[in-house]
């Protein structure tokens, strides 16, 4: 197993004084599945987001399959870039095209000139896309208009364009925050039973502490743009849930503690 | 028992004093925009300048006034003698507007593209190409006909590229707009997956914004129709050169006709593209 990604003492202050990522220095094997935990404004959106420089970094270096993401520019970008695929909160499909269209949108990283351009995907890639598709259990939607999808449905065609990438790595930003508990357990399972197929590393925002414990390989836990744990779920204790999210575990499940109302203002 | 009956009283009025305290509780926001006042007071005092310097005879105005009526009444004595050439000299009408709605599509696309903060993210490209259509746009269609008529000589070619100008013009702007609503997020989906700016408009950003394109289509094609039809009596062809000669030689019957078409027209196109929209929606 070798490091897929590293991060060497990144940091990333925005112009308005918040420091989302301080010094935090990290590395992810081949095929892990990491789960990044912590409460809002911990840093995780931009720790995902540096990885493939939708937001440049301040301080440090991002290491990418050996290459440094941090100083790349233009093409040399873009190629490491389909290297990562990332799946979103809100789907972020183009949704008055096809299913299959957005799944093909996955291979236009990979199409040169007027191809690209004029979205003339190869034969080979449209097979692949149907399979994948057949694969999720969307084969008989491929020709449907993406917006006549369920939330599940359009973040498994989320899923199946990120695959389309051949990536390496794949970034969840809080998949199944906008889905219902049976949605998004088809989602997190199928995240999980893909990536480890396809021995693909997979680091996942997570807002839901139980998922986290349940599908990763290893969580990290985020607190004010500082990693304050590292490591398997089971050596998760309470004592670490209290650091990540300056507050006890019952506190976190809705309806567990009286002073509630106070620790959700806290959080939010 | 006096003193209790006058503490009463004394309670009374209190109580109305804190009502009628009540009811002042103001409602409107605490920072108003200040903007809107200066606005209304400016509006009058352009209005009254205007009427002082535009000197309108209302007197002579109002003794015209039946004139109104024969005129509209000798307009709807329809004369059908000469409907082959209005017939003719409208499709005229109806291809110009076409013709250059579609050259201007095709234009307004490419502009648009190069207008929009979104596509390329170079905001001088967006600014520069903006600005220069802000000038295209600010003179008139008219003028515009004029200048391609002095260049290109009289008949519809003139109409054409006078009309193209000014639409390319507004669909630049109308187009780029459109881009720019597509949400980033979407965009940044893309991005991700390694794809140029180029493809990213291509096979994102401009088909999610068909439906909109098409709506501003539809909205152009009828300011076109009726520009179309002022621009025949500047010498442009098509029906408005046959309202104005008629209306000059005191032919109302057909200009009564000719007029009637144009409205027909017009309708028609709204109905089609309300019915075009709900169909993209």
């Amino acid at each position: 197993m070798k490091p897929i990604l590293k991060f060497d003492k990144v940091s990333k202050y925005y112009p308005n004084g918040v420091h989302a990522l301080n010094q935090v220095s990290l590395e992810v094997m081949e095929g892990e599945f990491v789960s990044v935990i912590g409460p809002s404004g911990s840093g995780k959106s931009t720790l995902l987001r540096a990885i493939n420089r939708l937001i440049p970094i301040s301080g440090g270096t991002v290491w990418l399959d050996g290459q440094a993401v941090s100083e790349l520019h233009g093409k040399k970008l873009r190629e490491q870039r389909r290297k990562v695929g990332m799946i979103f909160q809100n789907y972020n499909l183009v949704y008055s095209l096809s299913v299959l269209q957005n799944v093909l949108h996955g291979r236009l990283g990979y199409m040169n000139g007027w191809k690209g351009v004029f979205g003339i995907y190869s034969e080979p890639d449209k097979r692949k896309a149907l399979d994948l598709l057949k694969e999720l259990g969307l084969e008989q939607f491929s020709y449907n208009r993406t917006s006549d999808l369920s939330g599940g449905q359009k973040q498994r065609v989320g899923i199946a364009r990120a695959i389309m990438q051949n990536p390496k790595l794949l970034l969840c930003d809080e998949p199944i925050a906008s889905l219902d508990p049976s949605s998004a357990k088809t989602i997190m399972e199928l995240l999980h039973d893909m990536t480890q197929k396809r021995n693909i590393a997979c680091i996942v925002n997570l807002h839901q502490l139980d998922v986290a414990l349940k599908y990763s390989t290893r969580i990290i836990g985020l607190s004010k743009g500082e990693i304050v744990f590292d490591g398997t779920p089971d050596q998760l204790t309470d004592e670490m849930i209290e650091k990540i999210y300056g507050t006890s575990r019952e506190n976190l499940m809705i309806g567990g503690s009286d002073d509630e109302e106070k620790d959700t203002v806290d959080c939010a | 028992m006096n003193s209790n009956a006058r503490g009463k009283i004394v309670e009374m009025e209190e109580t109305v004093v804190r009502e009628r305290k009540a009811s002042r509780i103001p409602v409107k926001c605490r920072e108003t925009n200040k903007f809107i006042p200066v606005f209304l007071c400016a509006v009058v005092v352009l209005t009254v300048m205007s009427l002082i310097y535009l000197e309108i005879d209302w007197l002579k105005m109002a003794s015209r006034i039946p004139d109104v009526g024969i005129v509209f009444w000798n307009l709807a004595h329809l004369d059908f003698a000469n409907i082959d050439l209005i017939v003719s000299s409208l499709i005229e009408t109806i291809s110009i507007a076409v013709l250059s709605l579609l050259y201007s599509m095709i234009l307004g696309i490419l502009f648009g593209m190069l207008a929009a903060r979104n596509v390329f993210r170079i905001p001088f490209l967006s600014t520069i190409t903006q600005s220069f259509f802000t000038f295209l746009r600010a003179v008139p269609t008219p003028v515009w006909v004029l200048l391609m008529l002095v260049c290109l000589g009289m008949g519809p070619e003139a109409g054409v590229a006078g009309l193209c100008v000014h639409t390319t013009a507004f669909f630049t702007k109308s187009f780029a707009q459109s881009f720019e609503s597509i949400p980033d997020e979407t965009l940044e989906a893309l991005e991700v997956t390694g794809t140029g700016r180029l493809s990213i408009f291509t096979n994102a950003i401009l088909p999610a914004a068909l439906s909109q394109i098409v709506a501003w289509a539809g909205m152009r094609l009828e300011t076109n129709f009726s520009e179309c039809a002022i621009l025949g009596m500047v010498g442009a062809g098509g029906i408005g050169y046959v309202i104005s000669t008629s209306l000059q030689g005191y032919d109302y019957g057909t200009a009564g006709v000719a007029i009637l078409l144009v409205f027909l027209v017009a309708y028609c196109i709204e109905r089609i593209f309300v019915r075009i929209k709900k169909k993209f929606a």
